[in-house]
């Protein structure tokens, strides 16, 4: 099977710092795939370099076999490939539904009135039909990870969504209703996902295969028992058990 | 000296200048709210509109069409600022500027530079006036020239069409959530540069409109822009820097103390009234009235 | 790298927009320094106004006098005095230390030409005021100071002939604070309390820099005067015609400008309704009879800019050419003999009588004057060449 999402050789510097060195991964169309390694390994780094926030130093980045390397962040996202942020980014003084409808019409086609009833449908999915009309600003950390995540939904054509820790430090109710969008989407439409988390119950659930990066490299991949039992990925997170 | 009628004459006097001090400022405020930069030439860009409108008045159109021209100059301007975006503020995103602050400094003052000389050479020593067959209006007890009103009246216009452009159409949305994430945006799908273009231009027509609508009463001349410029920065620092009803607030406010100043404490100090103004708010609100300083969620 | 060459781009852009400012100088040229207010809080109209006519100075020295002490061409350094003090201060250092100028002349804002000459008292280079009329600038009796203009108690003397007259009582001020309207409208207290004319005398002021006078004039029309002066330079003064009108004053009310702004070819384009019946104050007629210096510059400007010069332009004229001629006498480009040359020398300007700079007593020190006229517009659209003149007023020092 073709990789939807693929990166050959990927790297970039921040002065003497290599945060990503000669990444090689491949993301097959519809795969759920878990990123994981300990703080500073450089996973915000693989995703800012695949959504274009930074251009690569050396390699190449290809989405559905066309290269996207060194495209403005708008182009990428505008051929299907969306993020969410680590630190959740919403336009705070922006109502929750302007901030769903912004991603829809950020395509340039689509009608108001067909973004207004997709938006209203995922509120209502999500239980925060009632928040409609407020400012993100007023909404609590969990409630805002999962409107973020829901933004990238917004798009009819979204392929591949990267999410960046978009479980850390919510509770579990909102980290269920998550998980069920993630699983939704990815069996309605196929949409392919890359997501950077520590919570290894989580990442057992959705993702059948893991990469680990430490330093900037990619040292391991396959199951989470598969590389929950090499020593080198073990050593990495200083003897913290895995599963 | 103290009447009712002298106090409620320089009130009504005091909002009507105070409102077209907004229009002014509400450019510059906006500009910096999406491309983060200071525009310095702004006042250039209201003696352009002065002059476009001076110039289509006269030569096309007539005094009496003035709401014609008025319009005209300000798509004018807007298109102009559409042109120079992309040549001179671009380049502070696309060519890894670093110190983008002082590159916008540097760039827009001599833009500046270059358009005032520019119109001094092909406009002359002289100040013009386009005309106005507006007659006297009362405001209650003040009479104020008809091209005063019709300047008030409509910038009133200009506001609110503003207004509902920001919060009823899709480019408004893109604009406000840009005013609190560029990156956002970005990442939403939306070609930040070309909204970066787009404000500019809007912004730059804003004081267009200003100065079409002033011609007749504050005339047209190369450097009719100054003025412009110091009671938009006043007016930016007493509202807070990228706040809309900020700028429209502080207007009305810095209009309404200077006119009670003259009037009742003491007329040579007009423009010192303003500056107090300034620096009472620098020291108990640095941000301005409206200023916010952390706006992501 | 890209963000040095886009900075150098943005300057080199701002430097090709201030070039026109500087002459271009060639090696061996005398060099005249020009101050005049190119932008606000100056005006600029009456900046470059000057300048044309120092422009056609360094053209007829060049080409009719053939040059200054031994055929050397003259050439102006023009700085822009903005109206403010700081500015003129360090336009004045430029022209004097780096341009190595002769002189500088061109002063219109009082204010700067006071400020400046404080600096010239140390630095040595001879200042002329072309249209500043403040008292101090000659008052101090400072080697270096010298003016051509008419100071503020001739004017004055001026207005008070004017007020008797035709018989105004209640007469209302409306000053700016610079030394120019406060020294105007201090005069005038003065001299009307010292002589004993039977008038009210009312005095509001206002900030040079202002957009609205609508405040002064409310308080000017609770006065109920029967004459407004008009004490503003530039823009205000047109502001101050226009918000009168709309407020009632005008056209019931006389009013009287206390310049020659109402000569200016744009005056009847800002005032095409609301300009008539005004009465200003002139220096200049085109009735009286000129040197043959002054009838080669109205014709040569007439060609040039297709209109008839004002004063401000004979004057800048004037000026420039009575550095140059004070050059050539002295065959010196050293400031003290400029200097002595001013004092001692006899020179030609625009008007038939021949300039001299006495040192004179109090501030008739080193001060040519031109006659002041009053000028009063009787019809729209009038030339002020055609106006009626309803009186001249030829102010001596006295004895
Ligand atoms: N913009 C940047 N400038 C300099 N160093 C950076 C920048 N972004 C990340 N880094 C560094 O790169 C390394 C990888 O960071 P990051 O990609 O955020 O790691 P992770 O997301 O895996 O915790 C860290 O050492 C971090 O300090
Ligand atoms: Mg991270």
């Amino acid at each position: 099977m073709a990789a939807l999402l693929e990166t050959a050789g990927l790297s970039k510097r921040f002065g003497g710092l290599v945060a990503t060195n000669g990444v090689d991964v491949a993301i097959a169309a519809g795969e759920i795939r878990g990123l994981i390694g300990p703080n500073g390994a450089g996973k915000t780094t693989l995703v800012n370099l695949l959504t274009g926030l930074y251009a690569p130093d050396a390699g190449d980045i290809r989405l559905a076999g066309e290269s996207i390397a060194g495209l403005s962040p708008h182009r990428i996202a505008r051929k299907g490939l969306l993020r969410s942020f680590q630190v959740t980014r919403l336009f705070g003084n922006l109502s929750l539904l302007d901030n769903l409808l912004l991603p829809y019409l950020a395509r340039g086609s689509g009608a108001v009135a067909e973004g207004l009833a997709r938006a209203r449908h995922f509120l209502d999915l999500t239980r925060l039909a009632p928040l409609a009309e407020a400012p993100a600003k007023s909404l609590s950390g969990g409630q805002r990870a999962l409107l973020q995540v829901v933004c990238g939904f917004m798009v009819p054509e979204l392929k591949c969504y990267v999410l960046d820790e978009p479980f850390a430090g919510i509770n579990p109710v909102i980290k269920d209703r998550i998980i069920e969008l993630i699983l939704a989407d990815n069996a309605e439409r196929g949409t392919t996902f890359l997501i950077v988390s520590h919570e290894m119950t989580v990442m057992r659930r959705l993702c059948p295969k893991i990469t680990v990066m430490i330093e900037g490299r990619v040292i391991a991949e396959g199951t989470l028992e598969e590389v929950a039992a090499r020593r080198d990925v073990v050593e990495a997170y200083l003897g913290k058990t895995l599963a | 000296m103290f009447s009712s009628e002298l106090l409620a004459q320089t009130l009504i006097a005091g909002v009507m200048i105070g409102v077209i001090y907004a229009l002014m400022a509400l450019g510059i405020t906006f500009i910096y709210s999406i491309v983060k930069m200071i525009n310095w030439a702004m006042g250039e860009f209201y003696m352009i509109g002065s002059f476009v409108q001076y110039a289509l008045v006269v030569y096309l159109l007539g005094p009496d069409l003035w709401w014609v021209a008025a319009p005209l100059s300000a798509a004018t301007v807007f298109l102009l600022g559409m042109v120079i975006e992309p040549i001179l503020i671009k380049p502070m995103f696309t060519q890894g500027i670093e110190r983008r602050d002082d590159y916008a400094t540097v760039v827009t003052i001599a833009l500046l530079l270059l358009l005032r000389n520019l119109a001094t050479a092909l406009g002359g020593p002289y100040q013009r006036n386009p005309g106005s067959d507006l007659p006297t209006v009362m405001i209650g007890p003040l009479p104020e020239s008809g091209a005063r009103f019709a300047a008030f009246l409509c910038t009133l216009l200009a506001l609110a069409l503003f207004y509902l452009l920001l919060k009823r159409t899709w480019l408004g949305l893109a604009l406000r959530a840009a005013a609190q994430s560029r990156i956002g945006v970005e990442t939403a799908g939306i070609d930040i540069l070309r909204l970066d273009q787009v404000a500019f231009g809007i912004g730059v027509a804003l004081a267009a409109i200003a100065g079409a609508l002033l011609a007749p009463v504050f005339f047209v001349f190369p450097t009719n822009g100054v003025v412009t410029t110091v009671k938009g920065f006043e007016i930016i620092v007493i509202g807070g820097l990228g706040s809309i009803p900020g700028a429209l607030v502080a207007g009305i406010l810095l209009g309404v103390v200077e006119s009670l100043g003259t009037a009742f404490i003491s007329s040579p100090y007009q423009n010192a009234y303003g500056f107090l103004l300034v620096l009472l708010i620098l020291l108990i609100r640095p941000s301005g009235l409206f200023g916010e300083r952390v706006r992501q969620a | 790298m890209p963000q040095s060459r886009a900075l150098a781009g943005a300057l080199a852009v701002a430097l090709t927009a201030t070039a026109g400012i500087v002459a271009a100088k060639a090696a061996d040229e005398v060099i005249i320094g020009l101050e005049i207010p190119l932008s606000p809080p100056g005006d600029p109209t009456a900046g470059q106004l000057i300048r044309r006519g120092g422009e056609l100075a360094v053209e007829y020295v060049n080409t009719k006098m053939g040059g200054v002490a031994g055929g050397k061409k003259i050439a102006l350094a023009v700085e822009d005095s903005q109206g403010r003090t700081e500015a003129g201060i360090a336009g004045y250092r430029r022209l004097a230390t780096e341009e190595h100028a002769v002189g500088v002349t061109g002063f219109f804002h009082s204010s700067v030409n006071i400020a400046v000459n404080e600096v010239a008292n140390e630095i040595g280079v001879p200042t002329i005021a072309t249209q500043a009329s403040a008292a101090e600038i000659t008052a101090k009796h400072y080697d270096i100071a010298f003016r051509t203009h008419a100071i503020d108690p001739i004017r004055v003397e001026a207005f008070r002939e004017f007020v008797k007259k035709k018989g105004f009582k209640r007469i209302a001020m409306v000053a700016e604070t610079t030394d120019y309207g406060i020294g105007i409208s201090d005069e005038m207290e003065q001299q009307t309390k010292a002589a004993g004319d039977k008038v009210e005398l009312m005095k509001v002021t206002f900030d040079h820099a202002t957009t609205d006078l609508t405040p002064q004039l409310l308080q000017v029309k609770a006065f109920k005067p029967d004459l407004v002066i008009n004490i503003a330079v530039g823009q205000p003064l047109d502001l101050m015609i226009d918000q009168a009108t709309t407020l009632g004053i005008l056209p019931q009310t006389a009013m009287l400008i206390s310049y020659d702004a109402p000569a200016r070819p744009q005056y009847w384009k800002l005032h095409p309704q609301d300009g008539n019946g005004i009465y200003f104050i002139a220096y200049y007629s085109p009735k009286e009879k000129l040197s043959d210096l002054g009838d080669w510059l109205v014709k040569t400007y007439e060609e040039k800019y297709k209109e008839p010069p004002i004063y401000s332009s004979l004057n800048g004229f004037g000026d420039v050419m009575i550095l140059a001629q004070a050059v050539d006498q002295a065959k010196s480009t050293d400031p003290k003999a400029v200097v002595k040359a001013l004092e001692t020398g006899t020179f030609k300007s625009w008007a038939a009588a021949p300039v001299t700079f006495p040192a004179a007593k109090g501030v008739y020190w080193h001060n040519w004057s031109p006659p002041i006229l009053v000028i009063h517009y009787t019809k729209p659209n009038e030339d002020w060449r055609q106006a009626e003149v309803v009186l001249e007023h030829v102010g001596t020092a006295p004895q």
